[in-house]
C-alpha cells in the first residue's frame, strides 16, 4: 500500500462516527418512545458514511426507518470504504486491473452460491429445532468422505451421482437416528437450557465424527477425480475473437474470467437443488409442515402435524444439505477428516448474516460472505498474510452482525419455540 | 457427619498429589510428572470455564483464546524486552537507574535472511562483555493475566446483549480471529513457527537447600498445582459469596434477576473477566513450562477437550469440572496405546478420541450433570434439595395442568 494512512485514517474517522452515531441515535430513538430496533445499525452506518452531515438530521427530525433508510448509507459505507482503499493504493491488484476484478467477483459469486447452499441447511435445522448444530461442518465432511469412499474404493467405476445420492442418503439416516437418540429430550422441556443442550450435543457429536473418521479413514488428504467434463466449446464461432471456451477442467468467458469445472458444476448444481428445496417447501404437504412447525410449533401441532417428527426431518434435511455441499466440493478440494471446521465456521457467518433461521437471508448471506472472502484474498497487498487471514474475514462479517443488527438481513424478531429469545 | 465426606476426600486428594511426586519414582517419572502438569492445565480451564457456563450460564467457546492470549502475551514480553546495563545504541530503550529497558525490534521469522534484531547485533558487537538479562518471568505471567482480563472485559462487554447460541458463536468468533492474527502478523509473532518462552526457572531455582535445574518436573508441577489451588480457592470464595448467587440468577433468569435489583451488566462482565484471568494465567504458565507456544494451540480441539473435561466431571461443579479434567487428561494419555481384536490392530491414539466423544455424548444424554458432581451432590445433600428440583417440579407441574 503506498500510503496507507489515507486509508487507515478514514477506517479510523469512520468507526468513531460509527460508535458515536450507533450510540446517538438509539438514545435519541429511545427518549422519543420511538421504534430501536434498527437505530444502532442506521446509526453506524450514516455515521460512517457521512460523519455529522448525516447524523444530524437524523437526531433532529429523527424519521422513521424505513427500508431505504437502511439500506442507502450501508451501500453509501462500503463505497466509501472502496474508494478510500482505491485512493490509498492506486496500484493495487484490485483497484488497476478491471479483469483481476472481473474474475475475482465471479469467483466469490460462484463460491458464495455453494457457501449459501451449506449455510441453508445449518438455517433449515436452526428454524424448526432451535438448535446451531455444531456438527453440520462435520456432516459436509462425511458426505465428501463417503463420495470417495463409494467411487474409488467399495465400487470403483461407479457414476459419481449415484454415489453421491448413496452419501446423501447415509447422511439422512444418520442425522435422522441423532436427532431420535439424542435430541428428543429438548421438546419435552426435561432440560433446563435447551439451547446451550443442544450446542453441547452437536459438539461432541462433531468430535467423535471427525476422530471416527480419522481413526476409519486415515489422516491423509484424499481426492475424488472430477464427475463431469465440460465439451470442448468455444463461443459464438471457433474463430479467434472468442466470447466463451471451454477445455475439458475449465472453462475461460471474454479471455479474462477463468472458472474451473468442479467449482462451476457444484455451483449449478446447488442452484437445481436449491429449486428442488424451495418446491419441496412451498408446494408440498411435508414442506408447508416444515415451515408451519417453524413459525408456531403449537398451532402446527393442532393443525394435525407432528411436530416431533418435524424435527427429525428437518435436522436430517439440514445434515443432508451439507452432505450434498461436500460432495459436491470433494472434487475441488483435497479432503481430510478436519476439513469441515472452515466451512462450518463459514455457515455460522452466513446464518448469522442471513439472520438466525431466515432460508432466503441464508443464501444471500453466502454470497456477500464469498464476495467479503474474494475481496479479502483479491486485495491485500501480502499473498501470504492475505491467505492467513482467511478464516478471519467471516469472522469479522459475525461480529460487525451481532454488534450493529444480531437479527441479521432477515431475521425475526420474535420466532416459535426455543429460538425465540437470542 | 456424612456432609464432611467430600471435604475430608478433597482434603486427601490435596495430600494425595502434594506427596505423590515425592513418593513415586519409576522410570517413566518425568513423563508421569509431565501429564499431571498438563492435567493441571486443563483443571484450571475446565474449571474456570465451569463458573463460566455452569454457573453463568454464559457458554463461552473461546476460552482457549483467551489462553492464547496469555500465553502470547507472556511470550511476546519475554521475547521483546530485555534489560541491559548498557545502552544498546540501536534499539528502542529506556533508561530506569543503572540499567536500560531494551526494545527488541521485530524482525519474524529469520531463517532466510541474514538480518538480526538489534539486540543480537549489539551482542555481536559487545562479543561476550556485557550480560543482559530477561524480564522476571513472573512479571510475564502477571502481565498476561491482566491482558486476558482486558480481552475478557472487551469481550464480556460486547456479548452483553447476545444470549445462547449467539454467544457460543460470538465467542468462537473471536478465537478464531485471534487465531488467524496470530497466524498472519508473522513479523511480531513467528506466525505458525511459534514463538519460544524461557523455562519457568531458566536458572534453575533452590528450595529447602536442594538445587533444582531448569528442566526438573518437580517446580513447574508445584507452580501449576499451586495455581489450580488457587484458582478454585477464588471460585469457591466467589460461589459461596453473593456473586455467586447472583451469578447463578443470571443464568436461571437474567430479567428476574435484573428486577429484583441484580446488576446483571456488573455481574456479567466480572465473571467475564475473572474466568478469563484464570485462562490466561494457565496459558502463560503453561506457555513458559512447555517453552513454546504455538498458534495451533488454540485449535478448537482444545476448546472441545475443555469442554467435554467440564461436561464430563459436571459443569455445574467446578471442583467437579476440575477433577473431571484431571482424570480424563490422565486416562486419554493411559491409552496412547494399540491392541489388537480378531487380527484387526486398533491404534487406541485416534480410537481414545471416538470414544470420549461417545462418552461426552451419553453423558450429556443420561447425566446432565456430569459424572462426578453426583458423587459430590449425594454426599453434601444427602439425597435432596437439589438445586434446580424446585424449577424442575415446577415445570412438571405446568405441563400436568
Amino acid at each position: 500500500m503506498e500510503t496507507p494512512f489515507i486509508f487507515w485514517g478514514a477506517i479510523l474517522w469512520m468507526i468513531l462516527w460509527g460508535i458515536i452515531g450507533s450510540l446517538v441515535t438509539r438514545r435519541r430513538y429511545l427518549q422519543h418512545d420511538l421504534d430501536t430496533s434498527n437505530t444502532v445499525f442506521v446509526g453506524a452506518m450514516l455515521g460512517a458514511a457521512t460523519g455529522p452531515v448525516g447524523l444530524v438530521p437524523l437526531w433532529m427530525k429523527t424519521p422513521e426507518l424505513t427500508n431505504r433508510l437502511i439500506v442507502i448509507p450501508a451501500i453509501g459505507t462500503v463505497v466509501l470504504i472502496a474508494a478510500a482503499f482505491a485512493f490509498a493504493d492506486p496500484q493495487n491488484n484490485c483497484v488497476a486491473n478491471g479483469s483481476f476484478v472481473a474474475s475475482q467477483i465471479t469467483n466469490g459469486l460462484i463460491i458464495g452460491i455453494i457457501y449459501g447452499f451449506m449455510a441453508l441447511g445449518l438455517t433449515l435445522i436452526f428454524s424448526i429445532l432451535g438448535v446451531v448444530s455444531f456438527a453440520h461442518g462435520e456432516f459436509y465432511m462425511i458426505g465428501g468422505m463417503l463420495v470417495y469412499f463409494i467411487t474409488a474404493v467399495w465400487f470403483p467405476g461407479i457414476n459419481p451421482m449415484i454415489a453421491i445420492l448413496m452419501a446423501c442418503a447415509v447422511v439422512f439416516a444418520m442425522g435422522a437416528i441423532f436427532e431420535r437418540m439424542f435430541l428428543t429430550p429438548m421438546y419435552e422441556g426435561k432440560i433446563d437450557r435447551p439451547v446451550e443442550y443442544g450446542i453441547l450435543i452437536t459438539f461432541g457429536l462433531a468430535f467423535t465424527l471427525q476422530y471416527f473418521v480419522q481413526a476409519t479413514a486415515g489422516a491423509n488428504p484424499v481426492k475424488v477425480r472430477r464427475y463431469f467434463d465440460f465439451p470442448r466449446i468455444r463461443l459464438p464461432s471457433s474463430d479467434d475473437p472468442w466470447l466463451i471456451k471451454t477445455s475439458r477442467g475449465n472453462m475461460e468467458l471474454f479471455d479474462t474470467i477463468s472458472i474451473s469445472n468442479p467449482r462451476f458444476t457444484a455451483a449449478i448444481t446447488c442452484v437445481l437443488v436449491l429449486g428442488a428445496l424451495l418446491y419441496f417447501l412451498h408446494r408440498t404437504w411435508t414442506g408447508k409442515a416444515l415451515r408451519a412447525v417453524s413459525q408456531d410449533r403449537d398451532a402446527a401441532a393442532i393443525a394435525g402435524i407432528n411436530p416431533d417428527r418435524m424435527n427429525m426431518l428437518a435436522f436430517a434435511l439440514g445434515g443432508m444439505i451439507a452432505a450434498l455441499a461436500g460432495a459436491l466440493l470433494v472434487q475441488a478440494f483435497s479432503w481430510l477428516p478436519q476439513v469441515g471446521a472452515i466451512p462450518a465456521m463459514r455457515s455460522f457467518v452466513i446464518v448469522v448474516l442471513g439472520g438466525l433461521g431466515s432460508l432466503p437471508g441464508a443464501f444471500l448471506g453466502g454470497i456477500l460472505v464469498g464476495l467479503v472472502e474474494a475481496a479479502g484474498t483479491g486485495c491485500i497487498p501480502d499473498a501470504q498474510k492475505a491467505a492467513s487471514y482467511i478464516p478471519a474475514y467471516g469472522m469479522v462479517v459475525l461480529t460487525l452482525t451481532l454488534l450493529l443488527r444480531p437479527t441479521g438481513l432477515f431475521g425475526r424478531r420474535f420466532a416459535s419455540g426455543t429460538h425465540g429469545k437470542f | 457427619m456424612r456432609g464432611q465426606v467430600p471435604y475430608l476426600l478433597g482434603l486427601g486428594l490435596i495430600g494425595f498429589f502434594v506427596a505423590f511426586p515425592f513418593v513415586y519414582s519409576a522410570g517413566d517419572y518425568d513423563y508421569i510428572m509431565h501429564i499431571l502438569i498438563t492435567a493441571f492445565f486443563y483443571a484450571i480451564l475446565a474449571a474456570s470455564w465451569s463458573m463460566l457456563a455452569g454457573y453463568a450460564g454464559q457458554f463461552s467457546f473461546g476460552h482457549i483464546g483467551f489462553m492464547g492470549v496469555g500465553a502470547y502475551t507472556a511470550a511476546l514480553f519475554s521475547h521483546y524486552f530485555w534489560l541491559s546495563p548498557v545502552p544498546t545504541e540501536l534499539c528502542t530503550e529506556y533508561q530506569f537507574g543503572s540499567t536500560w529497558l531494551v526494545i527488541v525490534n521485530p524482525i519474524g521469522v529469520t531463517s532466510s535472511t541474514l538480518t538480526q534484531d538489534c539486540l543480537r547485533q549489539a551482542l555481536t558487537a559487545w562479543d561476550g562483555s556485557v550480560e543482559v538479562s530477561r524480564m522476571p518471568v513472573w512479571l510475564g505471567i502477571i502481565l498476561g493475566s491482566i491482558m486476558g482480563g482486558v480481552f475478557g472485559f472487551l469481550i464480556g462487554v460486547l456479548v452483553l446483549r447476545l444470549r445462547a447460541a449467539y454467544l457460543a458463536l460470538f465467542t468462537l468468533g473471536f478465537a478464531e480471529i485471534l487465531k488467524a492474527t496470530i497466524s498472519a502478523e508473522i513479523e511480531i509473532t513467528r506466525g505458525q513457527a511459534g514463538i519460544e518462552l524461557p523455562a519457568l526457572f531458566e536458572d534453575g531455582v533452590t528450595v529447602f537447600g536442594h538445587a533444582f535445574s531448569k528442566t526438573d518436573k518437580l517446580p513447574p508441577y508445584f507452580v501449576m498445582f499451586g495455581l489450580l489451588l488457587l484458582c478454585l480457592a477464588i471460585l469457591a470464595w466467589l460461589a459461596h459469596s453473593k456473586f455467586g448467587l447472583f451469578v447463578r440468577a443470571l443464568r436461571e433468569d437474567q430479567d428476574a434477576a435484573a428486577a429484583l435489583g441484580v446488576n446483571t451488566t456488573r455481574y456479567k462482565v466480572l465473571v467475564f473477566v475473572i474466568t478469563t484471568m484464570m485462562a490466561a494465567a494457565a496459558g502463560a504458565v503453561q506457555g513458559h513450562y512447555i517453552g513454546i507456544i504455538t498458534p495451533n494451540n488454540l485449535f478448537l480441539l482444545q476448546m472441545s477437550l475443555v469442554v467435554a473435561m467440564a461436561v464430563i466431571g459436571g459443569v455445574e461443579n467446578f471442583v467437579a469440572a476440575a477433577i473431571g479434567a484431571i482424570m480424563i487428561q490422565v486416562v486419554l494419555e493411559m491409552l496412547r496405546n494399540s491392541f489388537v481384536i480378531g487380527g484387526y490392530e486398533i491404534d487406541m491414539t485416534i480410537w481414545r478420541l471416538v470414544f470420549f466423544g461417545i462418552i461426552l455424548m451419553l453423558t450429556l444424554r443420561f447425566a446432565r450433570n456430569g459424572l462426578i458432581a453426583p458423587m459430590i451432590d449425594h454426599f453434601t445433600r444427602g439425597h435432596v434439595a437439589h438445586e434446580t428440583v424446585a424449577k424442575r417440579v415446577a415445570t412438571e407441574a405446568e405441563g400436568t395442568e
